[in-house]
């Protein structure tokens, strides 16, 4: 699918919230399957595992679990999907990939601790090229690896540094429909971006809590319009930047009660009455996202880290032909026509 | 290194902090006792620890005990975070009563930023603090219709002891406090946790006249606790916590009012600390670590379970970095009787001897014998490093000196240190150069350790 | 067998989280029950009637077999003024018998003082788990914790066999120099030599041993068999303590009470199976208590705390039956417009156990004095 020329921005309104405390505690991330279908990655002190979940707010268990045995993860950071919606999610403490199918059986573990090439040193963002192989945030060895599906090495970048092309403990990883490479620079609060085989081509952002800056960003995806969506979790929102990496707008939560919630509370007499009694406003916040993950119809999904539940929002940018879409001008204007 | 500062200086770490590593214990003996000391009592002139990497790999409020665990053995400002045990113990407030971890968990951030500040501040900063409000009834504590829990253990518990106001001054204190409350936080339910904010309700505040200790005002809180903070008695209670908590075991609070300290001259010391600096935690610390009584104290406590759980993890040289599984310290402490957070009464936990009974003593000697057992851990090949030099066919009662003064340095008497010889020698020679022998060495190291730690006198710090 | 009778054993066996009672013995023809639990009622042609207002859940089969043999007395409504709805806080009311302030002393810890005031046997009181729950703790009365009765003691992490006896040997003589040490090396002293002491005593129960009754695999039922087996070994033991965790099913209670219900409820029998098999079974009465019951409608998923809830009390000696009444279902009736009120205080029910069966004064301690039951036969 070819880029748009240009974008009508009408909104990007929040849309619903997704499950609640219990069901998906401290959600790390989220990988979107076909027909509304979620795999959500909870992880907290002690407790890891993915929550099979709808777009219509439903719960349709669990897979995999807290452990070190196969099928576990201790330290789960990311998942991901691949076209026949197998997951893949990366454990940062046990240094591995681990594989399931949709239905929950594991069908797979690769990945030995070291700071060799091919070896995994705090694997954290994780994503799939067009072709299925696997990018890898090495997190502890400040490099992006690159795998077939299986774990066969195939090549690798970056080392620790403030440079171009240098990482201090990298966190999120996407690529887009042209190949190309977004890291989110975790400790130095920027994103870079790279081509197939890891050429720098550009980076933005600085440590702030500006428009545009960042405190300690974690996840990231990028839509097929190519704007990037990044998880600024140390300011508690999700930032998003056109594909030249300059900033569009900034998402802080909209949260309103999600369905099963809403059930949840017409039974629980005395939380209304204390809700009732206080200041409500904070509800809607984002509480520390790590990540952010966009379907190709439009839908933002952010777990809500710290708030138990997943936010979403749907895009209204119209694509823009040449004809809609006058071309680039060097200076700003007042005038109207 | 003279065997003596060693000696002094893991002390001193053991009671400002909670323990060191064997490389630790040396650099410190390296920068000098009292340079020491003055870099313990200026927390704020250390590199504080790294709070984006606890916030990358410890996720969840559920965490936090565990959490605080690695801040003890991580800190690089420790006594900061033995200060915040110190309130935590004095200012006992139970998790039971409030089910609320966020509150509970900012209570002790609170602690960690003032605790080592002027006893007003302190005093004022707990006051505002919904944990406590909660825990003591504050939140219900209005103007014509006091609650006089908090104004009452305000003053026998938390400033100035049983004996020094009277009923009419509990009164007036808590009449002080009407209106101090917090805001109603967003339930649990859906979306998790909310903390709590102070806030003064002024309609319910009781703005009229009191008498406090011969003191007349229409006083609020923060009047009540200028006088609390200037009174010789408020000086008096907190060198004695202080010197319980720090120097040696005093009888249990509730009984000081009629048991003397068991060193007056002591208390006196830290009070008059406290009288000039005008309550400042810093300077009163100072004077405590350099006074002689302190000097002079080494194991004479009994190790609370926080103190023997980081003390074994800084001997075996583990958790220095952000791992899974700190949980598993927060549980060992609780199973010992200390469960952080949750104190049983607002009288805080019964330390010294009531830190042992025989469910107890028992977990305490196999959590620290199973945490040896792993030769393994770094601080364990760090003595089996340092053993080395013994050479092969060391004598047992140097290989029992060496292994003590590893593990400490640790004092024991004649008998113990004979038994351990006996233990040692009772499997044939030890010998440490031996490449060949190097596995029969480690668990003949392992084995002196675990005795080591299983010991009576390991129980004291 | 000795012709004398053996001193009455209590077995305290506590449900943590909050077991659902409306789901365990369902007034399963009551319009009100269905329609406020669309989602994890049971249904009344599911439900085992033992009258025509009440039956069992299918799953606690053992317990209803037991109760038409007339070993199970059903204390209904059970719970106490004002009631907490906090696990932790609960749990502690029902520790400490203090619902008013946070209290210290633990009533299983008080009866083990009043019936060892010395602590001369440390095994008077035995609790099974991970700690020593606060209903066992009283400063100055030991009571011993157990959490694997099969590996037992001090040094325990220490695998290998002669090793262990070897570093015991040692830990023993560190311990026992109590000359001029002062008194907190004495107590230490003392304290270790009490625990080697139990140690010793309490190896006996897996050495001695032996049954052909065959306990089912779970927690509880494995609890249960440690009791037997110290029971049996005859150790003096006169309480013991065992817990049963998973009942806080606010979500997914449908496939997670009923096993819950099973676990429990086949290994009370297989435990009274075994003591019946020794002989035993007339010295031994079981508490069986939680610390609320849930809500009366459910949250689509589950249910969630709330108060009035059930008791069990189990044995020979026990004239089975329905005591105290079955919290009213009638919304106007409704605690908080949400809760069954309860119908009696946990207290009395204590009560009753610690002066029928045990013939202690209850009133110190339980605090006071409460109405009770009466479900002994002569």
């Amino acid at each position: 699918m070819a880029r748009p020329y240009g974008l009508l921005r009408a909104g990007f309104p929040y849309l619903k919230c997704l499950s609640m405390r219990r069901t998906t505690n401290f959600p790390i991330d989220i990988a979107l399957g076909k027909e509304g279908r979620l795999y959500i990655m909870c992880r907290s002190d002690g407790t890891a595992m993915i929550r099979k979940y709808t777009v219509d707010d439903e719960d349709r268990g669990t897979m995999g679990g807290y452990g070190k045995g196969d099928g576990q993860f201790t330290w789960p950071v990311t998942i991901i999907a691949d076209s026949a919606e197998n997951l893949y999610v990366s454990d940062e403490f046990l240094h591995r990939i681990v594989a399931f199918n949709s239905e929950g059986e594991h069908i797979g573990t690769w990945g030995e601790h070291g700071t060799n090439a091919g070896k995994l040193n705090g694997p954290a963002g994780i994503a799939f090229d067009a072709d299925e192989n696997l990018y890898v945030v090495d997190s502890l060895s400040h490099r992006v690896q690159k795998f077939t599906k299986d774990g066969k090495f195939l090549l690798q970048w970056g080392s620790y540094g403030t440079g171009e092309g240098e990482f201090n403990m990298p966190w999120g990883v996407a690529v887009d429909e042209l190949g190309d490479v977004y890291v989110v620079d975790w400790r130095n609060d920027r994103v870079q971006k790279f081509t197939a085989e890891g050429g720098f081509l550009f980076a933005f952002g600085s440590s702030g809590s500006g428009n545009g800056e960042f405190n300690r960003p974690a996840g990231i995806d990028v839509d097929a319009h190519g704007d990037i969506y990044v998880a600024d979790t140390g300011n508690d929102r999700i930032q998003l930047f056109n594909a030249e990496g300059r900033y569009v707008q900034k998402f802080l939560g909209d949260a309103t009660l999600s369905k099963v919630a809403l059930d949840y509370m017409m039974t629980n007499a005395s939380p209304n009455r204390m809700r009732d009694m206080a200041d409500l406003e904070p509800q809607k916040y984002l509480r520390k996202p790590k990540s952010v993950a966009v379907s190709n119809d439009g839908l933002m999904f952010v777990p809500d880290n710290g708030s138990y539940r997943v936010q979403v929002y749907q895009n209204q940018a119209v694509p823009l032909t040449p004809q809609e879409f006058s071309p680039p001008r060097r200076s700003v204007t007042l005038h109207q026509e | 290194m003279a065997g003596n500062d060693v000696a002094q200086m893991a002390h001193l770490m053991r009671r400002a902090g909670f323990g060191t590593t064997r490389t630790e214990l040396e650099a410190y003996v390296q920068k000098g006792y009292e340079n020491v000391v003055d870099e313990l009592v200026h927390p704020e002139r250390g590199t504080p620890i790294a709070e984006d990497i606890l916030q990358r790999y410890f996720g969840g409020e559920g965490a936090y005990v565990g959490l605080w665990i690695y801040r003890m053995l991580n800190s690089k400002c420790p006594l900061q975070e033995k200060m915040a045990l110190f309130w935590h113990h004095v200012f006992a407030t139970g998790l039971g009563k409030n089910q609320h971890i966020l509150a509970s968990s900012d209570q002790i951030d609170t602690f960690r930023r003032v605790g080592m500040g002027k006893m007003r501040d302190i005093l004022l900063a707990l006051s505002k603090d919904p944990a406590m409000l909660f825990w003591l009834d504050n939140n219900e504590n209005r103007k014509g219709e006091p609650n006089e829990n908090y104004g009452r253990e305000l003053l026998e518990l938390f400033s100035l002891g049983v004996g020094n106001y009277t009923e009419d001054d509990i009164k007036n204190c808590a009449r002080a406090f009407t209106g101090w409350t917090f805001a109603q936080p967003i339930p649990l339910y859906p979306h998790g946790y909310y903390s709590p904010d102070f806030i003064f309700v002024e309609e319910e505040h009781d703005a009229g006249e009191k008498t406090f200790l011969g003191h007349t005002g229409n006083f609020n809180g923060d009047d009540i606790i200028d006088i609390i903070a200037a009174q010789p008695a408020c000086a008096q209670f907190i060198a004695r916590h202080l010197y319980n908590f720090f120097v040696a075991d005093e009888p249990q609070v509730p009984s000081w009012n009629v048991t003397p300290p068991r060193d007056a001259a002591a208390v006196e010391t830290l009070a008059n600390a406290f009288t000039e600096s005008d309550g400042d935690m810093s300077h009163i610390l100072r004077v405590l670590f350099n006074a002689d009584f302190f000097k002079a104290a080494r194991f004479a406590k009994i190790k609370s379970p926080t103190e023997l759980v980081t003390g074994i993890l800084k001997l075996v040289g583990t958790h220095h970095r952000p791992e899974p599984g700190m949980g598993q310290y927060a549980g060992a402490t609780s199973l010992m009787g200390q469960q952080l957070l949750n104190p049983p009464t607002v009288e805080g936990w019964h330390t010294g001897k009531e830190w042992i009974d025989g469910g107890l003593l028992t977990t305490r000697v196999n959590f620290a014998v199973k945490e040896v057992s792993d030769a393994a851990k770094p601080g364990i090949q760090d003595v089996i490093a340092q053993l080395k030099a013994l050479g092969n066919d060391a004598a047992p009662e140097k290989f029992v000196d060496k292994c003590l003064e590893l593990a400490g340095p640790m004092q024991v008497n004649d008998t113990t240190h004979g038994y351990l010889t006996q233990f040692a020698a009772a499997n044939g020679p030890l010998n440490f150069e031996d490449e060949d022998a190097s596995e029969e060495t480690e668990s003949r190291v392992v084995s002196m350790l675990q005795l080591i730690v299983a010991s009576r006198e390991y129980q004291l710090g | 067998m000795t012709a004398t009778p053996k001193a009455p054993v209590l077995v305290v066996v506590q449900l943590t989280g909050g077991n659902d009672f409306m789901n365990t013995l369902i007034p399963y023809t009551s319009g009100i029950y269905h329609d406020s639990r669309p989602v994890v009622r049971i249904k009344a042609e599911d439900v085992l009637p033992t009258n025509d207002t009440l039956g069992w859940n299918p799953h606690a089969t053992p317990l209803m077999e037991m109760f038409d043999a007339g070993e199970v007395a059903v204390v209904q409504g059970i719970g106490y003024p004002d009631s907490n709805r906090s696990h932790f806080r609960a749990m502690d009311i029902w520790h400490t018998c203090e619902p008013e302030k946070i209290g210290t002393e633990g009533w299983v810890g008080r009866i083990v003082r009043e019936l060892d005031p010395r602590g001369q046997n440390v095994l008077t009181g035995v609790s099974f788990g991970q700690g020593l729950p606060r209903a066992c703790a009283l400063a100055g009365t030991p009571v011993t914790s157990v959490g694997d009765l099969d590996n037992y003691g001090l040094l325990t992490s220490i695998g290998d066999t002669s090793q262990r006896e070897q570093a015991l040997e040692t830990f023993k003589q560190m311990y026992s120099s109590t000359v001029g040490n002062g008194i907190v090396m004495d107590y230490l002293s003392q304290t270790g030599m009490d625990v080697l002491k139990g140690a010793d005593e309490l190896q006996k129960a897996p050495a001695t041993y032996t049954s052909d009754v065959e306990y089912p695999k779970s927690s509880i039922a494995k609890s249960l068999r440690d009791v037997a087996r110290v029971h049996l070994a005859d150790l003096g033991t006169r309480v013991f303590y065992a817990q049963h965790g998973g009942y806080d099913n606010h979500a997914n209670e449908v496939p997670a009470h009923p096993r819950l219900l099973k676990d429990l409820t086949e290994a009370i029998q297989a435990f009274f199976t075994d003591l019946r098999a020794h002989h035993t079974s007339e010295e031994v009465v079981m508490l069986v208590f939680t610390e609320f019951g849930r809500r009366i409608r459910d949250n689509a998923s589950g249910t969630d705390h709330g108060t009035g809830g059930g008791a069990f009390i189990i044995g020979d000696k026990v004239k089975g039956g329905l005591y105290a009444e079955y919290p009213s279902l009638e919304p106007s009736r409704w605690v908080h417009g949400e809760d069954l009120e309860h119908t009696i205080d946990f207290r009395g029910i204590y009560g009753t156990l610690i002066e029928q069966w045990m013939g202690i004064d209850p009133t110190p301690i339980v605090n006071g004095n409460f109405e009770q039951i009466y479900p002994f036969s002569e």
